[in-house]
């Protein structure tokens, strides 16, 4: 991988993920539970949990960079809109920086959803497994 | 730049990098010496110095450092 290669992905937030993520983890906050309470907070729909996102970041470093030699080093999210059940994401990222010296890489990323609009970005440092 | 502005650069990194305020580097501390230099910090640090002085090391620069003057010695070398 060079400084500059990108990388693009298409997800969707089925309801398997959605009903999966709350059987597993246990959040159950009435904001991704309760229509009406997510009404009344301003959202259009329920919210879905944030760290959905996460794992979808999870399945890229893992299974759709070039190499499976990898492990996640440090990783960051700022939600910037909230996103919906059946939403379509665009996930962009970009190696930011490569060091070499302890075999480190860098990216930047986002999430688009199906009105272009920025959903989440951040960054993530990946290692490379010797 | 002089060793001590690289130390004081370097210290901050370390705040930072560690989230330890209290955390004081001086030229002789080891890696043993401080707590939280683990492993994957030794990369994290790594990474953070190189992007803060703008250079890049090799890994057998980075495997003959004994503590934090190899460190800045090998900072000088590359200004």
């Amino acid at each position: 991988m060079n400084v500059g290669d990108k990388f693009e992905e298409h997800f969707v937030i089925k309801q398997e993920i959605y009903q999966g993520f709350i059987e597993v983890f246990k959040d159950k906050n009435p904001l991704h539970t309760n229509k009406q309470f997510a009404l009344e907070k301003g959202f259009n729909e329920l919210v879905m949990h944030g760290n959905i996102l996460n794992g979808f970041l999870s399945y890229f470093i893992g299974v759709r960079l070039p190499t499976r030699d990898v492990i996640i080093h440090s990783q960051e999210i700022q939600f910037k809109n909230a996103v919906y059940l059946n939403d379509e994401l665009q996930f962009n990222a970009e190696v930011i920086g490569i060091y070499d010296s302890v075999n480190a890489i860098e990216f930047k990323y986002n999430f688009k959803n199906g009105e272009s609009k920025i959903v989440a970005k951040g960054k993530f440092q990946i290692g490379l497994l010797k | 730049m002089k060793r001590k502005d690289i130390l004081f650069q370097i210290n901050e990194i370390f705040i930072d990098t560690l989230d330890n305020e209290d955390v004081v580097i001086e030229e002789i501390t080891r890696a043993i010496d401080v707590d939280e230099w683990d492993s994957l910090t030794h990369i994290m640090l790594v990474v953070a110095i190189e992007k803060n002085f703008k250079i890049r090391f090799t890994s057998k620069e980075i495997l003959s450092w004994n503590n934090v003057g190899n460190m800045i010695d090998c900072i000088l070398e590359k200004g």
